[in-house]
């Protein structure tokens, strides 16, 4: 049976054939880097490494500077902006003599910090961080990851001002402070709420969904509590919860995907889980946050928003 | 409609031999005013090409509308049917079912369509459990009339239908053409009782050229080009419209002929054809969330068939592949957030490869055996990752490519005597799942309001068949009985699955296709035909139908009890006949399919023709109604019951010189 099935497909390639496409890209690194055996910089194999990651990111220009004529801090997004929400900062430094990347650099002690004008007085707070900037599995030491999600905006008289300590090859660090504007959500997208719980504030920050598909996706995010005083930044809760989830999508009579797993603490203090989403348009996620060692539920499972829970993250794919 | 089973070579069979009567389970409608055949459209040729079929026995129509019928043969519908243009595979392209393939030729291409009823295939034929319909091209053929022109304009008014059709013909003894265009423009028809039925309209286009070039005494060269596009065709059973169905077929083959050989002819073909379907909501006035369906299919091929006779066999061996290609989409518009998109069926490539053999042998004067086979693989392909990565939601283990090996063999026995002719039949087939039913994706089905979602992981479904049919003719009188059964193992329908939540707004729930661990179908009919005189004929019908599933409970869209009594007057040059038909109650529908229950109708068509003969002019003139009494009814198989037309005069005339 299989010797016909053979024969009768090899007959049946005559119809079938293919077309490989080899063509070779130029990358453009060798036009934009000089590799001149500069020590305080990168290989030639680390620099086209880091190059190709940042040419899939966006330069935030108002985050960029100059430092001692000498070299030229570069901060990135996904988008070339800050957004409310969870936002990937990625942080390189350059000499300006050959533009390649310095091999080590550390950026520490954020502090984003929002001054919002209510008439007479002013209010302070901070956002959640995602701690010091750090090393991305596989990259040089030379690039380096760090995350704030904003709770709010900019606007008008409400201001947000980011700070951090910045050291080049361990030359000793100095502290920046830089004014930012952080865009609202673009419609359909909401990657940010806050739930109370045990007399505290939590923040709910999804990881940027910017590359989710039709079909499965992995779905992660970070709950972090609001800090007393509040103008520290906010750091990850110590508690730890389960975040069950059901997405449905609003246009389409709340119609729903199967088989979605709750999120769940991991050991780089981040909260994983799957997500299946059937089409593209605007999602919403329902959250019900349970505490982990009781499963009673803290927050969301209201059930009172079209009978799913009220507490809820919108992502438009 | 009533005639015994019309008895019939395929055409590229120059077989000259009386004894093959009963080969196989055909039946054949002639279509082309030109040539000869007992079956016909009353309406003549400019009846439609869901008119012409409905002539077949064994055959049935979902009717979704005014246009493009749905055929189904043996109570089985596309999934388990084969239909071919002149051998050439061709898939429809609406992931609705809004365009059998049926619909993308018109009666002016066609010279008959050839059914061989159940598992006895022609030889093209793949996945016919129910049977294969072939339409057989019009060609004018060498050495016929070296100029001939055909005019035909048809005229109904109910839904103000109007039909023009124009060719030609040029023959010579080595070379041949015909060529012509058809136009069809209706509006929405009136129900019994006179209410118009809304998006019920439609229009089409068709311009088909065929040709042919003898090379040499034995060898020929033949070609078909067809292009057909129907606008604007209202579907009043369904949510949505079509703005635009469009199809390009064409086909070139060589055939060399022997002569004194074993070998009679050997016939290579290589076509291609390609569908575009895009329907339309725009047109409704309560439309909830605005949508574009467009879906596309595309199929290349090759068929190579040698036909051979001895004295006691009449034999044809094919080969056949063809590659398809299966693509659809669904973009859904909210009114104030982002576009929401799906890949409905994922550019599903099938490239399918078969061999199929046939043997008539006459042991006796009045016995013959007939055998059939044919083994085919297919292999599958998702090359649309997004719809691939969407339905793996549902089937996490699936794969990309899938690979199915099918095959039938069916046998049957033919005996007659003076007054008596007794054929028994029986075979095996299967049938590998259809893309609907593997990879089809939140396919909203209006018949049961369900979504449905294809299952990757379906096993094929084969089923036994049995046949038998008697016939006696006596004198004025000709009795004809005939049955068949199929016994199925593994039968492929939607069933509920309730942890899943339905897309489409207003859905009841989501099947997804399973395999049923058994099923089946039997039909009987029983026909009578006396001659009450030379001019004079009463002809009799009566069919029924019964569809299990595996619990026992009947299967949806299993015809009734169905009748039909036609006197005929014939006359020289002018015929007339009177039919009464109608179903009884749907006693055995399916609630657990969702059906609903089809009460009895009963209605009368009158139909005359006049043919004049003026030197070398012939005109054929039909006058007649339909529904003569206004009755507002439907059939099982209209789709959620739309109504079918009320009262309707027609006429037609038909020029050829």
């Amino acid at each position: 049976m299989k010797k016909l099935f053979t024969a009768l497909m090899m007959s049946a390639a005559l119809l079938s054939a293919c077309n490989e496409n080899d063509d070779i890209i130029d990358d453009g690194f060798t036009s934009e880097i000089t590799i001149d055996g500069d020590v305080d910089c990168c290989s030639a194999d680390e620099a086209r490494i880091v190059y190709n990651f940042l040419k899939n990111v966006k330069e935030v220009p108002e985050l960029a500077d100059t430092i001692d004529g000498t070299y030229r801090l570069h901060a990135y997004t996904s988008t070339g902006k800050l957004q409310t929400g969870f936002n990937y900062i990625y942080f390189v430094v350059t000499k300006l003599k050959n533009a390649n990347y310095v091999k080590d650099i550390t950026i520490e002690n954020f502090v984003p910090l929002m001054t919002m004008n209510m008439g007479e007085k002013t209010m302070k707070h901070s956002t959640p961080i995602g701690g010091n900037a750090s090393v991305i599995d596989g990259a040089p030491a030379a690039l380096k990851r760090a995350w704030v999600s904003f709770m709010m905006p900019s606007d008008g008289e409400d201001k947000w001002a980011f700070s951090y300590d910045l050291n080049i090859l361990s030359k000793g660090a100095e502290t920046y402070e830089k004014e930012i504007t952080v865009n609202p959500f673009a419609d359909g997208q909401v990657w940010l709420k806050t739930f109370k719980a045990n007399d505290n504030v939590y923040v709910l920050s999804l990881v940027e969904p910017n590359k989710w598909q039709t079909g499965t996706n992995e779905i992660k995010a970070y709950v972090s509590v609001k800090s007393s005083p509040m103008t520290n930044p906010y750091q990850l809760a110590n508690e730890q919860f389960v975040i069950e989830q059901v997405p449905t999508m609003p246009d389409m009579g709340n119609h729903s995907s199967p088989d979605n797993t709750a999120l769940t603490l991991q050991g780089d203090g981040s909260y994983v889980g799957s997500i299946n989403l059937t089409m593209t348009g605007l999602w919403r996620i329902h959250l019900t946050i349970r505490d982990a060692a009781t499963n009673e539920i803290v927050a969301g499972g209201d059930e009172e928003s079209d009978g799913f829970s009220s507490l809820f993250w919108d992502v438009t794919i | 409609m009533l005639t015994p089973i019309f008895l019939s070579i395929i055409g590229c069979l120059s077989v000259e031999s009386d004894t093959i009567l009963l080969s196989r389970n055909l039946d054949e409608v002639v279509i082309s005013s030109i040539g000869t055949g007992k079956k016909r459209s009353a309406k003549g040729q400019v009846a439609s090409i869901d008119e012409h079929l409905r002539e077949l026995s064994h055959v049935e129509l979902i009717r979704r509308g005014s246009y493009a019928w749905e055929p189904v043969v043996n109570n089985m519908q596309t999934e388990r049917l084969s239909v071919t243009i002149d051998g050439m595979k061709i898939f429809y392209a609406c992931t609705d079912k809004m365009d059998p393939v049926t619909s993308y030729v018109e009666s002016g291409n066609l010279q008959s369509i050839n059914l061989n009823s159940g598992l006895a295939g022609n030889p093209q034929s793949t996945g016919n459990i129910g049977g294969s319909l072939d339409l057989r091209l019009r060609r004018a053929g060498f050495a016929g009339h070296p100029w001939r022109t055909n005019i035909s304009v048809g005229h109904e008014f109910n839904g103000h239908l109007q039909v023009y059709g124009a060719d030609a013909s040029v023959s010579t003894t080595k070379a041949y053409t015909n060529f012509g265009a058809f136009v069809r423009h209706a509006e929405n028809y009136k129900i019994g009782g006179g209410d118009e039925l809304e998006f019920s309209q439609f229009q089409k286009v068709n311009a088909f050229s065929n040709f042919g070039f003898r090379l040499s005494e034995n060898q020929v060269i033949e070609g078909t080009v067809i292009y057909d596009c129907a606008t604007d065709v209202g579907y009043p059973a369904l949510a949505m419209d079509v703005a635009k169905a469009e199809a390009i077929i064409a086909s070139l083959s060589y055939r060399h002929t022997y002569v004194d050989k074993f070998i009679n002819a050997w016939e290579t073909k290589v076509y291609a054809n390609r569908l575009i379907h895009n329907m339309d909501d725009t047109k409704r006035p309560e439309v909830l969330i605005h949508m574009d369906m467009p879906g596309s299919s595309k199929t290349v091929g090759l068929y190579s068939l040698l036909s051979a006779t001895t004295e006691r066999h009449t034999l044809r061996f094919n080969y056949d592949v063809y590659y398809n290609r299966l693509f659809a989409d669904m973009t859904m518009y909210p009114d104030e957030a982002a576009p929401m998109y799906m890949v409905t069926w994922p550019d599903v490539g099938s490239l399918c490869s078969g061999v199929a053999f046939d043997d008539d042998i006459q042991l006796l004067h009045n016995l013959s055996v007939g055998i059939s086979g044919k083994v085919a693989a297919q292999h599958q392909r998702l090359n649309n990752d997004e719809g691939y990565n969407a339905q793996k939601v549902f089937f996490p283990h699936m794969q990309n490519n899938y690979s199915q090996l099918t095959g039938r063999v069916a046998a049957h026995l033919a005996w007659f005597a003076s007054d008596w002719q007794i054929n028994l039949g029986g075979g095996w087939g299967s049938r590998a799942p259809s893309v609907t039913e593997a990879y089809g994706y939140y396919l909203n089905n209006t018949f049961d309001r369900f979504d449905y979602i294809g299952n990757p992981h379906l096993h094929n479904e084969s089923a036994i068949e049995a046949n038998a049919s008697g016939a006696f003719h006596h004198g004025a009188l000709t009795l004809n009985a005939d049955a068949n059964a199929f016994f199925f193992s593994n039968y492929i329908i939607g069933r509920e699955e309730t942890r899943l939540s339905a897309m489409t707004i207003g859905a009841a729930g989501v099947k997804v296709y399973r395999n049923l661990a058994n099923a089946r179908i039997v039909n009987t009919s029983l026909t009578a035909q006396y001659d009450i005189m030379q001019s004079l004929s009463l002809r009799a019908k009566l069919s029924y139908g019964l569809g299990r599933d595996d619990d026992g409970d009947p299967l949806p869209l299993i015809a009734p009890m169905e009748y039909s009594t036609t006197l005929a007057y014939v006359r020289s040059h002018f015929k007339a006949q009177l039919t009464a038909l109608g179903a009884a109650k749907q006693v055995n529908y399916a609630p657990k399919y969702a059906e609903s229950q089809t009460p009895a109708y009963h209605i009368i068509n009158l139909n005359t023709e006049y043919t004049k003969a003026l030197g070398k002019h012939s005109i054929t003139l039909i006058v007649g109604i339909e529904n003569l009494l206004d009755r507002n009814y439907s059939t099982y198989s209209d789709w959620n019951n739309i109504p079918q037309k009320g009262r309707n005069l027609y006429a037609n005339v038909n020029w050829t010189w």
